[in-house]
């Protein structure tokens, strides 16, 4: 791949994103799952918490935040290829010349990128209604930690939305995958309350790493070395999240265009 | 070298049947299918709904791969290349959906000119003056989910322009559009064909094959049955006159009686609300009309009329006579 094509795909995914932004404005279950839902799990959390302390606040805006960015991942992203294949427009973006899988990144990344105003959402509930001052202890390394985040999702959702189109079994799992992730991967809760047998499930989550990494420069829990690990960790998933898509789109193009289920059946 | 070239396709269906007992069905929907268009040729491809029109467009446009034999798209094969196929071709199918509602035609095209790796300095003049070739000006900011099937039907159009192909693949275009807009559909067509684009149509509109295509190959059955130029085709019934019987709710033994005539050829029928047009294919001419109004003794019948064949009867024929 050389330097023309890489800077042609970017420029894809920046049109992509900043037109499916424009067309998800309009979808009523974005503003539940990026709005309402976290909006939900906010409230429920800081009256649960309201007499621990500022940064109990602080890290119930993040963790919920967190919710709102997984559910996005999980039902928009992980969807994305069916939702095109029920708008009939699947053919038209597997027929043109810029690989499938820049297409997907360049929607994932508008999914996950809208899905942070969720954290913004149960901010200003925190600071308005409950009254918390919510200062992040280490702004500039939030903001690393919230790159590689998005870094780390949108990789995450280019894996498991191939994976939804190839074996609708898994898809049926996906309500039922909601939930123990925002458990197992520790967005409201330390994992340390799990039982161990859990602690390797949440290790090979990329959105674990990503709330170890976002509680832990938000909040002054976590000391630097360990917010480096938990980097390296969302920055190794990636890559193996984006070698295993590659292979399975290449996989998932040929099966499709074999059974001829491009379109709806 | 021709624009596209097909050698032998065939292509199979594979379709899972039954919940306890699992078996699988094969449908051949294109059997053993061969020709060839040349450069800036308007093609056209005709032929009976399940003939494989589809599925061949869908393997000469990379959507489906066939089973067996090959085919070559700007001198690229379609399984093997099929990226450099991508770059030089368009294509439309019929219908509404393959566009996003919730945009604006322009963000539509904005979008897709972005897949095609179209500039975005050029696209932002192309798109103004692709807008203007199919009749859309002042309307691309609306959403696409406020058009007219027409309109939906000319941004496809538009959108299959942004790259500026060399080869484009129309299947059913004008289906479902309103007299008005399928005429201006069709002139768009000659437009493109006086661009020099080549063109592979697939309609079930004989009289819109007639007008625009310069060759067209009927399949049927999976397979090529004929290959010619419209008046080329039209010859296969040259010994045929065609009588038109205006009906009005006639009974279907009654146009069973007609059939059994034996100089009857074959007997298609048009249907329209109250009304029924029945086309008795005949080598007699004038003389088979007292005949036919016998066979119709009893029937409510309209106008009757003798006139030379047509493409559609030329069809009606090469398909197996009785439609």
């Amino acid at each position: 791949m050389n330097i023309l094509n890489l800077f042609r795909y970017w420029r894809t995914v920046l049109t992509v994103g900043q037109i499916t932004l424009t067309n998800l404005m309009n979808d009523g279950f974005i503003l539940f799952a990026v709005f309402f839902q976290p909006m939900i799990i906010a409230l429920l959390a800081l009256f649960m918490l309201k007499d621990k302390g500022a940064d109990y606040g602080l890290f119930v805006v993040v963790g919920s935040g967190l919710t709102g960015l997984w559910s996005s991942l999980l039902f928009i992203s992980g969807n994305s290829i069916n939702d095109e294949r029920w708008n009939g427009t699947l053919e038209s973006l597997v027929a043109v010349p810029i690989p499938f899988e820049v297409i997907v990144f360049g929607k994932n990344l508008a999914h996950v990128a809208q899905s942070i105003l969720s954290m913004l959402v149960a901010y200003v509930l925190a600071a308005l209604f409950f009254g918390y001052s919510l200062t992040l202890s280490q702004p500039f390394l939030f903001v690393i930690s919230l790159a590689l985040t998005v870094f780390a999702f949108v990789s995450f959702g280019l894996l498991i939305a191939p994976i939804f189109v190839m074996y609708r079994s898994v898809q049926q799992w996906q309500n039922a995958m909601e939930f123990p992730v925002y458990i197992l991967a520790g967005f409201l809760f330390p994992i340390l309350l799990l039982p161990d047998w859990t602690t390797p499930l949440s290790y090979i989550l990329p959105p674990y790493w990503a709330a170890v990494a976002l509680h832990g420069t938000s909040t002054t829990t976590l000391p630097l070395n360990g917010i480096l690990f938990a980097w390296a960790m969302m920055i190794l998933l990636s890559v193996i999240d984006l070698v295993v898509a590659s292979r399975l789109f290449t996989y998932m193009l040929y099966k499709v265009r074999v059974d001829a289920t491009l379109e709806m059946e | 070298m021709d624009a596209i070239e097909v050698n032998h396709l065939h292509r199979v269906y594979r379709a899972v049947i039954g919940v306890i007992r699992r078996s699988i069905k094969e449908v051949v929907a294109v059997g053993d299918i061969s020709f060839a268009v040349g450069q800036g040729e308007l093609f056209g491809l005709l032929g009976p709904n399940g003939a494989g029109k589809t599925t061949t467009v869908k393997m000469l446009t990379t959507l489906l791969i066939p089973t067996s034999g090959d085919a070559r798209v700007g001198g690229f094969d379609v399984v093997k290349q099929a990226n450099e196929v991508r770059k030089r071709i368009g294509f439309i199918f019929g219908g509404e959906r393959g566009l996003y509602w919730r945009l604006s035609g322009n963000d539509n095209l904005r979008y897709f000119a972005s897949l095609y790796g179209v500039d975005p300095d050029i696209s932002k003049k192309r798109i103004p003056a692709l807008l203007e070739m199919v009749g859309l000006t002042g309307r691309g900011n609306e959403k696409v989910g406020g058009y007219s099937r027409g309109m939906k039907q000319r941004l496809h159009v538009a959108r299959t322009l942004l790259h500026d192909p060399d080869i484009l693949f129309l299947d059913e275009p004008t289906i479902g559009l309103d007299p008005v807009g399928a005429r201006e559909f069709r002139q768009v067509i000659l437009d493109l064909q006086s661009q020099k684009k080549t063109i592979l149509l697939t309609t079930h509109y004989m009289f819109e094959a007639d007008m625009l295509c310069n060759r067209i190959a009927v399949i049927n059955q999976g397979g090529v049955i004929a290959l010619d130029t419209p008046s080329g085709l039209k010859k296969h019934v040259s010994d045929l006159s065609v009588v038109e019987v205006e009906t009005f709710g006639a009974a279907s033994e009654a146009i069973e009686k007609v059939r059994a005539l034996s100089f009857v050829d074959s007997v298609s029928i048009e249907e329209h609300d109250q009304r029924q047009l029945l086309m008795v294919q005949t080598q007699r001419g004038a003389e088979a009309v007292p005949e036919v109004l016998a066979a119709l003794d009893g029937q409510r019948l309209g106008r009757v009329v003798v006139r030379e064949p047509t493409l559609e009867d030329a069809y009606v024929r090469l398909v197996g006579g009785n439609a």
